[in-house]
């Protein structure tokens, strides 16, 4: 058990560290046997497809290169998405990977999202008589807009820099919270 | 103060008729199969043309790939041009309706959309947003109107519908919701701002 944690962690690091000189797209099964020392057949064997292997680096990439931190109020949360942001264009080519692995269909089981949760979880504390419907869409408008896809889009769809995806994240998610009834947040 | 950058158009893609047999071919197959890998060999059988014929259209997977996205985002995907900015909201919930439909191929748009300068249109509506704003709200500040634009590009994607039902596990309906009421919330504070105005002071 113990082995194949470290074989499928050794895999994953080797692709990541590929990504330095090409893009995933031309990272093959062979570069990464080679870079690894573990045979391209095991890799087929962990991830019998490039989907696979795509979000589990992805996977990978968060939990081992871009942790986010915690948050529980929305300045915090802000705050943390700005420093997401700032380290995507400091590593866009894990920036991409996430982008991309967060939009293919799903090959994971539970594609988990903690940062929708982190999100919810900081909405009930803040506004806690915030009726379900609204809590959900606020949630799934911040995590959208807080996510890999927005930094990605902005930066290869509308050529903005970091500074700038963050000027427009703040400006959207402050506008989307002010719209919601001013009764709903905690005194 | 930073400049902010003005959308582009999108390059003209001409797509011939043999191309367009192969990506609709493609995505038929890609709604029965899924993404992965659909042989080339298989995408030339039901397309009635040589795996050469396939291959010389579409030398490596990424074209393929790339051209059935944009195929998929003018055809399947295409909806009506919003005629106003203050459409767009019902228009984005139209969008979202029509990639439930399609989940599959609104999968390969939003994918498409992401992986960085390989010749996707992640920001198709972005001109398109931009003129109207210009015309409608003319008192905006560059500032204010690049930031809507950029906001409501990112909204009237697939990768709305996509991250909703991946990671918040919401159904088809709540997405169209969802993203709807994300977009009037974002265009009501300048309901009221009128050409006559001038733009706030900064």
């Amino acid at each position: 058990m113990d082995e194949s944690v470290d074989t499928d962690a050794a895999i994953l690091a080797s692709a990541a560290a590929l990504l330095r000189e090409s893009t995933f797209e031309d990272i093959t099964y062979a570069d990464i046997a080679e870079h690894s020392g573990v045979s391209e057949r095991t890799i087929y064997r962990y991830f019998p497809t490039r989907s696979h292997l795509l979000e589990s680096l992805a996977r990978w990439i968060e939990r081992e290169r871009l942790p986010e931190s915690d948050f529980t109020t929305i300045p915090e949360f802000i705050a943390t998405v700005h420093q997401r942001f700032r380290a995507f264009d400091a590593a866009p080519a894990f920036a991409f990977v996430l982008a991309r692995a967060a939009s293919v269909s799903p090959t994971l089981d539970n594609p988990s999202s903690p940062l929708a949760d982190s999100i919810e979880r900081m909405l009930r504390s803040v506004a806690p008589t915030l009726n379900a419907r609204d809590l959900r869409r606020t949630t799934a408008a911040l995590r959208y807009f807080g996510s890999a896809m927005f930094w990605a889009r902005m930066r290869s769809g509308l050529d903005g820099s970091a500074a700038q995806t963050s000027e427009v994240f703040e400006r959207t998610v402050r506008t989307l919270l002010t719209s919601l009834p001013s009764e709903a947040w905690a005194a | 103060m930073s400049r902010h950058p003005e959308p582009t158009g999108e390059p003209v893609a001409a797509v011939t008729r043999t191309q367009e047999g192969i990506l609709s071919t493609y995505c038929e197959l890609i709604e029965e199969l899924g993404t992965d890998d659909v042989p080339y060999r298989v995408i030339a059988l039901r397309a009635g043309v040589s795996e050469r014929t396939v291959f010389r259209n579409f030398p490596a997977r990424v074209h393929l790939l790339l051209a059935a996205a944009d195929w998929i985002e003018r055809t399947v995907f295409a909806g009506v041009e919003p005629e106003s900015i203050f459409d767009v909201p019902l228009a984005i919930r139209e969008a979202m309706e029509a990639y439930d439909r399609r989940s599959e191929l609104a999968h390969v748009v939003a994918e498409a959309a992401m992986r960085g300068g390989s010749g996707a249109a992640p920001a198709r509506r972005a001109p398109g947003f931009d003129r109207l704003l210009r015309l409608e709200v003319p008192s905006l500040t560059a500032e204010e109107r690049w930031a809507l634009v950029a906001a409501l590009t990112h909204l009237d994607s697939p990768g709305t519908w996509v991250t909703m039902r991946r990671e918040l596990g919401m159904s088809g309906r709540d997405i169209a919701d969802a993203a709807m009421w994300a977009a009037e919330a974002l265009l009501n504070p300048i309901r009221n701002r009128s050409s006559a105005e001038p733009p706030p002071a900064r």
